[in-house]
Formats: structure tokens, C-alpha cells, sequence
């Protein structure tokens, strides 16, 4: 039997399994509609000017062409946007998966009264679409007088992103059975204590996936920055990018080098947390 | 140690009443079973010691102190649950060291007490593991181990052995067993099993339906059930209930007209309604009434029978062997000293009048 053909069987049947068979095929096509645009963006960033137009759009460069990436740095203005991308990135995801944990641990665990009503109007918050509130926000970040400052983009960031986590976060504590942390009360663990020890620990694969997410959605952000970042000083990657692109469209070597370099961090981001998404670190808490 | 003292004990769930006033004294160093069928309010008790559930009404004390406001933590108490509740991150030690790591002790002292429990639950190869890497008859012992670090006043168990496969629940029992002969310790135990109860307990806590039906020794609830509840509650198999009337002077008409003796001494009123009580071992074969055998089960030591008798299917126990097979006929002498008799309104057992 061959490596390959053994995918294609029911495990113990000596049969070619036609649902397996096609559950690959379709496998294969997805991956490969999904990878084709990166390839072509890695092969083109590598390209001199010249070969961008003289070679197929998916041949590998024939040599490699970094300097597209220090060009494309210097022009885009990039040590300046990624410094600005870093900067609202690393204070919004962790401050904002922070937040949601503790809202979710209290609505799923600290008896309160209207706990029930507190959870629907959080949950509102992930029913409305942010495009819809663009234009009250600026008017709102404007009367603060904090256009153009980190505080102005980060707090709506965190407004927005705070729900959707929550609602996640609050399913898992929910699910987490309540004798544990009952055990820890009886040890003489305070509800901060329970938190941080008990939850934090058992709900690390949930908020991998969810720091993954946040920080994806966050690095690549475009609508809200855009009309709140309007000094140049200010701009994240992707408006770095866009204004690249409306100046330089015709250079694909840089632009896509550009290209690479704004969504380099996210993937590098998604490859260092992914192994948290293997779950299973709840299991032998209690008895299934 | 110490003793606990509940007194006028009642909760109410919104307002659904769930315990209808309940009082027990338990004496210092005492192993106290709580045993009742299922949803009769035996957790929701135990976790109002533990102090995990409000008390609507009602106190509750230990060792002298009224714990009705107290934190869990401040009670000196330790619960054991069914499902183990061990904190899935951490390692054998560190699941039991952790109410002494937040209490502030130091780890010198911490050491010294997880290693005495370990030793005591054999448990030292495995304080390095992970509760997904143990048994469920470890974790459960990882669970009480957790308990004991802390040299609590009083252990509460709710149902711990139900997770655990026959042999494990027979083992961990008597484990449970030497433990309180070792740290003397005072044990509620919640379990829904009569025989659990009957085999561990010093003292049992029948409760039904959110109120106590009889506290006492075992043998004491065997011999001398306070109802009927009671008498078909303890003991397995259960004891067979026939409805009778009594008619002429120490005689009992059963529903399908055939006439017993009554167990001598009991004054009964002519036409009174009773319900007529006899423990499967109780009965016995070769006279009385015509019967025949519906199931016979040998167990090699005894036989297990199912007679139908006088209108109904009665459960008898003989110590000898019996050759007799499903049809076959069989007399049943249902008359016994033995016997009991119980009010049929109130079900509340009649005492002998000397003994009342
Ligand atoms: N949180 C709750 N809210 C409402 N009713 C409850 C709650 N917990 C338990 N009950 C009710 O209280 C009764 C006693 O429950 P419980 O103490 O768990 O019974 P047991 O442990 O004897 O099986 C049951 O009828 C159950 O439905
Ligand atoms: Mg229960």
C-alpha cells in the first residue's frame, strides 16, 4: 500500500473510499485557489521591473531582486508605519483580550444582579456593523480632540473588538464546570485568584485562536484608521500601503514587495500561536 | 476536629422550597451519611455546610461557631467532589498544595504536607502528573488528598465514588474507611447508594424530599425503620410492603382475602388499615401460603427468590440452597416475629406499646 493511497481508505478497509477521495480533491483545490495569490505576490516581489513584464506571473524570479524590499521601504515610508502599526497592535490585542476575559469571567461566573441584561447589551455590540458607526465615531473621536493620536484609533479598536471576544470567552467559562472553581473558592482562592489561575491556564488554546484573530484583524485594519489617521505621521501599513500604490502602481516588483512586508508580521504571528489552537488541555479536569 | 449542628435548616430556590427545615447534630470526630434517592436535597445540604449555597433559613454551626455569613474558605471545612474538580493545569502536588500556597505558608511547610498526604493515599509516584494522565480512582484519591493538606475541621464528601467501576467504589470505600479511623476526622458524606451508606456510616441521614426521615445507626434504621419510606429505602433487596386489614384479634386479612397472624403485641383496632412489612430474608418456605416461584437467582452463599404469593410478587432471600424452578409451587410463610407493621395513612411504623 502506498503512503498516498493509504489517505483514501477507511482506516481497516481495504477499499478506496470515494467520499475520502474527494474530501482530498477538494482539499487540494482550495489550498491550492488560496496559496496561488501569495505565490504569485512572493515570486513577483523578488522581480526586477524588467522581468515583472517579461516572465509568466507565476514563474519563479530568475534572480532575486531584494533590493524591490529596502526601495519599497524607503519610499513607503514603512520604519514610520510599522513603528505606528506596532505601537497601536501591541497595546490593543492584549489590553483588549484582557478586557474581554475579565468582562466574560464576570458574566459567566460572579453572581450579580442583571448579569443576564449586561450580556445582551455587550452582545449588541457585536450586531452592528462598524462601517455603520465610521461617521458618529469620528465625530466622537474629534470632540475628544484625539484625531490622529493612539488613544483616538485604540479605543474604538477596543470598543469594537470587545464583544465579539466576549461572547467567544463567555461560551468557554460557561462550559468550564462550576465544581472547579467552587474548589477553589473552598481553598481560599478570591475570584481575581480563580481568574488568573484557573481560567487564564485552562482557556489558553481559545485565547491563542483569539489573539490570532484580533491581531490578523488589527495589523490589517484599513476603514477606521483611514478616517482617523490622517496625518501621514500616523499611518498604520495598510494606508502606508495604499498610498504607496496610488503613487508607485505601476512598479509591481516594490508594490509587492510592499505587500509582503505588511502581511509578513500577521503570518508570522499566526505561525508562532497555532499551536496553541491543539486543545485538549482541559482534559482530566473532571471525570467526562 | 468538631462537631456540627444544623439547626431549623431551609432553602428556597427563588421560590421553590427545596429544604423544608432540617436539623442534625453531628459529634466531633463522627462519619455522618446524608442517604436519599436522587433530587431530594442531600448537595444542596452539604454545599450549605460548605457554605457554596446560601441558607434561606435556619443556622448552622461548627465546633460552637455560627458559619451562616462565613466564606467557604473561613469555615475549616474540605469538599470532595463527585467529579473530582482537580484544576487541569496543574501537577498532582501543585493541585494539592494550592490552598496552603494562597493561604501564605511557606514551602518548606507545603512540601512536608503534600508529601504526608501523598504518602497517606500512596500517591508519591505520581505527584509530577497531570490529572489527564491518572485514573479516575487516582484522581479521586488526588481529589481527597487535596482535602487532607489542610487539616480541615470536616470533610465533605457528595457522592465521591459514583464515577468509579464496582471494584474501584468497594476499594476506595474501605480506604475512605481507614482514613477516618486515621485522622479521626468528622465526615458528612453524601451518597445516593443505601449500601454505601449502610457499610461507611456511623450514623445515617435518611432525607426525602428535602426533609429528614430518620437519623441513626445503621442497624439501628435496619431493625427499626420510623416509616415506611425508610424500611423500603435501607436494605437490598427491599422489604416487601403487603396492604392489610386487621380483622379478628391478632389477625391480618391481606388484599386477596387470605388471613395471617399478627405479630403478637399489637393492639389492632378492628377494620384498621395497615401495611404489612417483611424483609425478604424474613421469609420463609415449606408451609403457609400456597404460592409458586416466578425467578430464582443463586449466588452459590444464598438464593434470591421471586415468589407470587397471596396477590403478590414477593422478594425472598434463603440461606440454604433451594431446588426449585421458575413455575414450580412453594409454600410461603409470610408470618414472622420479625415482622412490621406501618400506618397505612401516615406510614409512620406501630410500636409495641411497652416499647412506646
Ligand atoms: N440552582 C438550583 N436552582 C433551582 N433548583 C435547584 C438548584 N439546585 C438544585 N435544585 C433542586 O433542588 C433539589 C435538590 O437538589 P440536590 O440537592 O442536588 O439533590 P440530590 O443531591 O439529593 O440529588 C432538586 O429538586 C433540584 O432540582
Ligand atoms: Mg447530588
Amino acid at each position: 500500500m502506498t503512503l498516498a493511497s493509504r489517505f483514501f481508505r477507511q482506516p481497516g478497509s481495504a477499499h478506496l473510499d470515494p467520499i475520502l477521495v474527494g474530501l482530498w480533491i477538494s482539499l487540494i483545490i482550495l489550498a491550492a485557489l488560496w496559496i496561488a495569490p501569495f505565490i504569485f505576490i512572493v515570486f513577483t516581489s523578488l522581480k526586477s521591473a524588467a522581468e515583472v513584464m517579461g516572465s509568466s506571473a507565476f514563474s519563479p524570479p530568475a534572480d532575486y531582486a531584494w533590493e524591490n524590499y529596502s526601495a519599497a521601504w524607503q519610499r513607503g515610508n514603512f520604519t514610520t508605519a510599522s513603528f505606528n502599526s506596532i505601537i497601536i497592535t501591541a497595546i490593543k490585542v492584549p489590553l483588549g483580550l484582557f478586557l474581554s476575559a475579565m468582562a466574560a469571567y464576570a458574566l459567566a461566573c460572579v453572581r450579580m444582579r442583571w448579569r443576564k441584561l449586561f450580556f445582551v447589551v455587550v452582545l449588541f455590540g457585536t450586531m452592528i456593523p462598524f462601517q455603520v458607526m465610521l461617521a458618529p465615531i469620528f465625530r466622537q473621536v474629534n470632540a475628544f480632540g484625539l484625531i490622529n493620536t493612539y488613544p483616538g484609533i485604540i479605543l474604538p479598536y477596543l470598543a469594537f473588538g470587545v464583544p465579539y471576544q466576549v461572547f467567544i470567552l463567555h461560551g468557554f467559562f460557561s462550559a468550564v464546570p462550576r465544581e472547579l472553581s467552587e474548589a477553589a473558592r473552598i481553598d481560599g482562592a478570591s475570584h481575581f485568584v480563580i481568574f488568573r489561575r484557573i481560567f487564564l491556564p485552562i482557556s489558553l488554546p481559545v485565547l491563542a485562536a483569539l489573539f490570532i484573530l484580533d491581531f490578523v484583524a488589527t495589523w490589517n485594519e484599513f476603514a477606521m484608521a483611514l478616517v482617523i489617521l490622517q496625518d501621514s505621521d500616523m499611518w498604520t501599513l495598510p494606508l502606508g500601503l495604499m498610498a504607496f500604490q496610488s503613487q508607485f502602481q505601476s512598479n509591481y516588483g516594490q508594490l509587492n514587495a510592499a505587500i509582503v512586508m505588511t502581511v509578513l508580521p500577521a503570518v508570522i504571528v499566526y505561525l508562532i500561536f497555532q499551536r496553541y489552537f491543539v486543545a485538549g488541555l482541559v482534559s482530566g479536569a473532571v471525570k467526562e | 476536629m468538631a462537631s456540627v449542628a444544623i439547626r431549623g435548616l431551609k432553602k428556597a430556590y427563588g421560590s421553590v422550597p427545596v429544604i423544608h427545615g432540617v436539623d442534625i447534630d453531628i459529634e466531633d470526630g463522627e462519619f455522618v451519611v446524608l442517604v436519599g434517592p436522587s433530587g431530594c436535597g442531600k448537595s444542596t445540604l452539604l454545599r450549605m455546610i460548605a457554605g457554596l449555597e446560601s441558607i434561606s433559613d435556619g443556622e448552622i454551626t461548627i465546633d460552637g461557631r455560627r458559619v451562616n455569613d462565613l466564606e467557604p474558605k473561613d469555615r475549616d471545612i474540605a469538599m470532595v467532589f463527585q467529579n473530582y474538580a482537580l484544576y487541569p493545569q496543574m501537577t498532582v502536588a501543585q493541585n494539592m498544595g494550592f490552598a496552603l500556597e494562597l493561604a501564605g505558608r511557606r514551602r518548606a511547610e507545603i512540601q512536608a504536607e503534600i508529601a504526608r498526604a501523598a504518602e497517606i493515599l500512596s500517591l508519591t509516584p505520581l505527584l509530577d502528573r497531570k490529572p489527564a494522565q491518572l485514573s479516575g480512582g487516582q484522581r479521586q484519591r488526588v481529589a481527597i488528598g487535596r482535602a487532607i493538606v489542610r487539616h480541615p475541621k470536616v470533610f465533605l464528601f457528595d457522592e465521591p465514588l459514583s464515577n468509579l467501576d464496582a471494584k474501584l467504589r468497594v476499594q476506595m470505600r474501605s480506604e475512605i474507611k481507614a482514613l477516618h479511623r486515621r485522622l479521626r476526622a468528622t465526615i458528612v458524606y453524601v451518597t445516593h447508594d443505601q449500601v454505601e451508606a449502610m457499610t461507611m456510616a456511623d450514623r445515617i441521614v435518611v432525607m426525602n424530599g428535602g426533609r429528614v426521615e430518620q437519623i441513626g445507626q445503621p442497624l439501628d434504621l435496619y431493625d427499626h425503620p420510623a416509616n415506611l419510606f425508610v424500611a423500603q429505602f435501607i436494605g437490598s433487596p427491599a422489604m416487601n410492603i403487603l396492604p392489610a386489614v386487621a380483622v379478628a384479634p391478632g389477625q391480618l386479612r391481606l388484599s386477596d382475602g387470605s388471613v395471617i397472624a399478627a405479630p403478637p403485641g399489637f393492639p389492632l383496632r378492628h377494620g384498621r388499615e395497615i401495611h404489612y412489612g417483611l424483609r425478604p430474608e424474613d421469609v420463609r418456605f415449606g408451609e403457609g401460603l400456597p404460592g409458586h416461584v416466578i425467578d430464582v437467582e443463586p449466588t452459590g452463599s444464598e438464593t434470591f427468590l421471586v415468589v407470587s404469593v397471596a396477590g403478590h410478587e414477593i422478594m425472598a432471600l434463603a440461606k440454604e440452597r433451594l431446588m426449585v424452578a421458575p413455575g414450580d409451587p412453594i409454600q410461603v410463610a409470610l408470618e414472622s416475629p420479625k415482622a412490621h407493621l406501618f400506618d397505612a395513612k401516615n406510614g409512620l411504623r406501630l410500636r409495641l406499646p411497652d416499647a412506646a
